[in-house]
């Protein structure tokens, strides 16, 4: 393990996410995220650990551009954050898709209502939105429930139509704020999975959790954050789970 | 299935989904903006007849100039002439003092007893003017009088001026009230609508979140709401009329009388399907207004 981080001076061109020298603060004098810098090539798997209040959400949130940095730059998909104008946001989070610990799911849609909303956005035609769904709801194996609704649906289920949801778009970026905080061992094995396939597919993926075993299962590239700073930089030891 | 028809199509199922998802609040806008059509619908009819029956009395409007006793003919045609060129003027009819002796009688019909005790004919010779089109108001009729008043020959101007001023006035004074009435009526109906909408953005603040979330732009988000406010809109102007025109049938009989009895003529007319279709618009951008005013600064991505 490597202490603090070190940022290539030419960055990869593979490198979907790169920040430099970001700092958030959301009070004077108090700092959420403090010159965090980083590269993230495409297809990689990260998980950020820390504890809570440790900044994992604050950089996730930058991410997306839920937030801006008060410091720093940060590069998504090409795209500057910092600058970024507001019209801009909704064509950036195209590429960079979000799964959070509550699901976000529509109660009053069905499943399939839910998965197809990201490619309604885009203008995409019911039919060709009907085939798509139906696709990646098998890979996560609920093809058969995709006109319930989601309150009819276990935690595990919830979470798989938002991770359905969040790669129907084929995004480029794929966050993750604690998908598995609140589902049982089993269940969280099963979610891991799932967005690991995503990252062997070629999307760059971002875990933010403070759940040990699930980074020793996996031993992918881990960033640990602590009061806003990333504190180590594990590289990914190449295991397979 | 291009993408934009896909997209209006997703708006329109949202906006309906919408619609349905919050009944009674549907409902109360839909009325309110109905009551307030019916009001401003009301003045409306009323101003358009007003305003026709105007038109009518501009079309029958006559000036007469009576003449002064002892002109000679050739004098009565020279006037006639004279009066005829004087602008605004389309038709003048010289009617001799036999002439309007005659016209007299057959308008008294059988009392012509009357007539029969008077020495000489009493009645004057005078000059009956029509107007061109253009004249035929209260301001185009006074510059036309003011050219002919003064005219050798000419003892007397008649004609209805004062009645067709006041009644002029009235009609402007009702279209003034139609005009403030209706943009008070119009701002609560706004209110209303933008309060609705409001609410509907609070209720479906998850749904927002989650759209945005995935990538949907402002107008993604926006549209439908201002479809809802459209459509809340025009389904109240709709209703309006279908109440405007069930109080229209109900009160002609009493309207009817009561012209007969004032101007001695009644063909009270609804809403031209021109007036009607600017309600149902109007009430569509009223919708839309109030739906923009509350959406205002409400998407945040």
């Amino acid at each position: 393990m490597r202490r603090g981080v070190q940022v290539a001076d030419r960055p990869s061109d593979e490198s979907l996410v790169r920040m430099y020298h970001v700092s958030k603060s959301y009070l004077a004098g108090s700092w959420a995220l403090r010159d965090v810098s980083l590269e993230i090539g495409k297809g990689e798997l990260v998980f950020l650990t820390g504890p809570s209040g440790a900044g994992k959400t604050t950089l996730l949130r930058l991410l997306f551009a839920a937030e801006r940095p008060s410091e720093g730059q940060i590069i998504v998909c090409g795209r500057n954050i910092a600058r970024l104008r507001e019209g801009a946001i909704p064509a950036l989070r195209r590429r960079v898709s979000v799964v959070f610990q509550d699901f976000k799911l529509l109660h009053r849609r069905t499943i399939e209502e839910n998965v197809a909303i990201a490619l309604e956005v885009v203008g995409t035609s019911p039919r060709a939105a009907r085939g798509r769904v139906f696709q990646v709801l098998k890979q996560v194996g609920l093809q058969h429930r995709r006109y319930h609704h989601p309150l009819s649906l276990s935690g595990g289920e919830q979470q798989r139509v938002a991770i359905a949801r969040a790669l129907v778009s084929e995004p480029e970026v794929l966050l993750a704020d604690e998908p598995t905080g609140s589902l049982d061992p089993d269940l969280t094995i099963e979610i891991m999975d799932l967005i690991a396939s995503a990252a062997a597919r070629g999307t760059t993926v971002i875990v933010a959790t403070h759940d040990v075993g699930l980074v020793q299962r996996y031993r992918k590239r881990t960033l640990h954050l602590e009061a806003g700073r990333v504190r180590t930089d594990a590289p990914d030891t190449g295991a397979s789970v | 299935m291009s993408r934009l028809a896909s997209q209006l199509r997703s708006f329109v199922r949202t906006a309906l989904r919408g619609l349905r998802a919050s009944p009674l609040t549907t409902a109360v806008s839909v009325a309110t903006i109905a009551i307030t059509l019916v009001l401003i619908g009301s003045f409306v009819v009323v101003v358009e007849n007003m305003q026709g029956m105007l038109e009518r009395f501009g079309e029958d409007l006559h000036v007469s100039l009576y003449l002064e006793d002892g002109l000679s003919d050739a004098e009565l045609e020279g006037l006639a002439e004279r009066v005829e060129t004087v602008e605004g003027v389309d038709a003048v009819e010289l009617v001799s003092k036999e002439q309007a002796l005659q016209r007299f009688e057959a308008g008294v019909g059988a009392r012509t007893g009357l007539l029969e005790a008077l020495e000489e004919n009493p009645l004057p010779a005078s000059l009956e003017v029509t107007l061109l089109a253009a004249r035929r108001t209260p301001e185009g009729l006074a510059v036309v009088i003011e050219s002919i008043d003064g005219l050798p020959g000419i003892a007397e101007v008649a004609y209805g001026q004062q009645w067709v001023e006041t009644y002029a006035r009235a009609v402007a004074l009702v279209r003034g009230a139609a005009f403030g009435l209706g943009a008070v009526l119009a701002l609560a109906a706004f209110l209303i609508v933008a309060n609705t909408i409001r609410l509907a953005v609070y209720a479906r603040s998850d749904e927002l979140e989650i759209v945005s979330l995935v990538g949907g732009s402002r107008t993604f988000v926006n549209a439908p709401f201002l479809l809802e406010g459209m459509i809340q809109g025009g389904a109240g102007a709709a209703l309006a009329l279908v109440i405007l025109y069930a109080l229209f049938r109900l009160l002609l009989p009493g309207f009817e009388a009561g012209l007969e009895l004032l101007v001695g003529y009644a063909e009270p007319a609804f809403l031209s399907p021109g007036g009607m279709l600017r309600i149902v618009l109007g009430g569509a951008a009223l919708g839309a207004v109030g739906s923009a005013a509350a959406l205002a600064g409400s998407w945040r991505p």
